[in-house]
């Protein structure tokens, strides 16, 4: 174990040169000769006669053997220790292991986090995609309901019904059983020169002539009606129907078919004074 | 000299190569280049002292060498690895310090 050639018994008791150069108690020891007869010369002059000249000896050159594996090992070690780019690589084990676990942890707790996060996302897309199916079925509604409640215009097939009253003989009772005979017959929308009839609309006679929801309303009524043309016509056409009955009274009925139809005649929405929904 | 040329050349020689180290070895590298360099010294301040002997001078370095790894090995395997090289090396470096000392005094006789 002992590293050097100091001829020492145990590494404690390290005994040092008093003086250098002067010749040493020597115990015998069969490692240490002494390579030089004359013990005068000093350490310094030893070093300086190893350095030069080089002399080709086996022990030099076993001595460069050893150095050069010593100098090896320095710079990979050197080299190894500097290398910033692991620095992990001179890690002991357990070291290792730890930062290990560590990273096991953390990538867990993250990994955790992420599903959280994931579920959240996932969450409030799908509100989100409920709200704006909600949305979209509310304003469908809303359109629908427009068009009963004559708050927006409506287009589609229907017939034209034009009624020229040149006696001025057609009531508003008349008037208003065409209107019972289209609703009757399926008219989904319905506009009379230029006013728009719903559900709450009614007929009045004034002076000579007709209004419609206190509208006064001239001659040649023209109906504008949107629904099923097949079926509008022949309820008004049947016997003893309306067309019958207004030529009874004298007056020309003209009814067209048409594949467009525009009831553009609005009506202000009114919110209703006492009735409220009862649906929650 | 042809020691010191030796060592330069395995200096230059590590640093241009890079030679990979064997991950078996590698642990007790450095522990093992500190042995070394305790018996590099101690071979120095016996040739400064005119007992230097190339055959005491091998088995000493190669023997250094092993018993050092084999401590890391042994503490690696208890559990005690990095104190147990602490230790090693500070040992060593007593060492080396008390042989730098010697040749300090013979170098510079002070």
């Amino acid at each position: 174990m002992s590293g050097d050639n100091v001829p020492q018994g145990d590494p404690g008791a390290e005994p040092e040169p008093k003086d250098a150069g002067a010749p040493r108690p020597d115990a015998p020891l069969p490692g240490a000769v002494r390579p030089e007869p004359e013990p005068e010369q000093t350490g310094r002059q030893r070093l300086a006669a190893g350095l030069w000249p080089p002399r080709f000896s086996r022990a030099q050159l076993i001595v460069a053997l050893l150095l050069f594996v010593l100098g090896l090992g320095l710079a990979i070690q050197v080299r190894s220790n500097s290398d910033s780019s692991a620095p992990l690589r001179g890690a002991r084990q357990e070291d290792l292991v730890r930062i290990l676990d560590e990273l096991d942890g953390r990538t867990k707790r993250l990994e955790d986090e992420k599903q959280k996060l994931d579920d959240q996302r996932k969450e409030l897309q799908s509100s989100s995609n409920q709200a704006e199916e909600a949305r979209k079925q509310t304003l469908e509604r809303e359109r629908q309901l427009g068009i009963l409640a004559g708050t927006v215009a409506a287009q589609g097939p229907g017939i034209t019904l034009r009624i020229t009253d040149a006696k001025g003989q057609v009531r508003s009772d008349q008037l208003l059983d065409t209107l019972q005979e289209l609703r009757a017959a399926g008219a989904e929308a319905i506009q009379i020169n230029g006013v728009r009839v719903v559900a709450g609309s009614y007929f009045s006679d004034e002076g000579g002539g007709v209004a419609i929801d206190g509208k006064k309303i001239t001659q040649a009524y023209e109906f504008r009606v949107i629904g099923k043309p097949q079926d509008l016509e022949p309820a008004l056409n049947i016997p003893g129907g309306v067309v019958q009955t207004m030529e009874k009274e004298q007056a020309t009925v003209a009814v067209t078919r048409s594949a467009k139809i525009v009831v553009d005649a609005l009506r202000a929405a009114k919110q209703p004074d006492y009735a409220r929904s009862s649906s929650p | 000299m042809i020691a010191v040329l030796g060592l330069l050349a395995g200096v230059v020689v590590g640093l241009l190569v890079r030679p990979e180290v064997p991950a078996v070895v590698e642990p007790y590298l450095p522990i093992a280049v500190v042995a070394a360099l305790d018996a590099v010294f101690g071979g120095l301040r016996a040739m400064l002292d005119g007992i230097f002997v190339d055959k005491v001078f091998v088995v000493s370095f190669l023997s250094n060498v092993v018993v050092a790894a084999l401590i890391v090995f042994l503490g690696d395997k208890l559990g005690v690895g990095s104190q147990l090289s602490t230790g090693v090396v500070v040992v060593l470096g007593i060492r080396i310090f008390s042989n730098a000392a010697a040749i300090r005094r013979h170098v510079f006789r002070a």
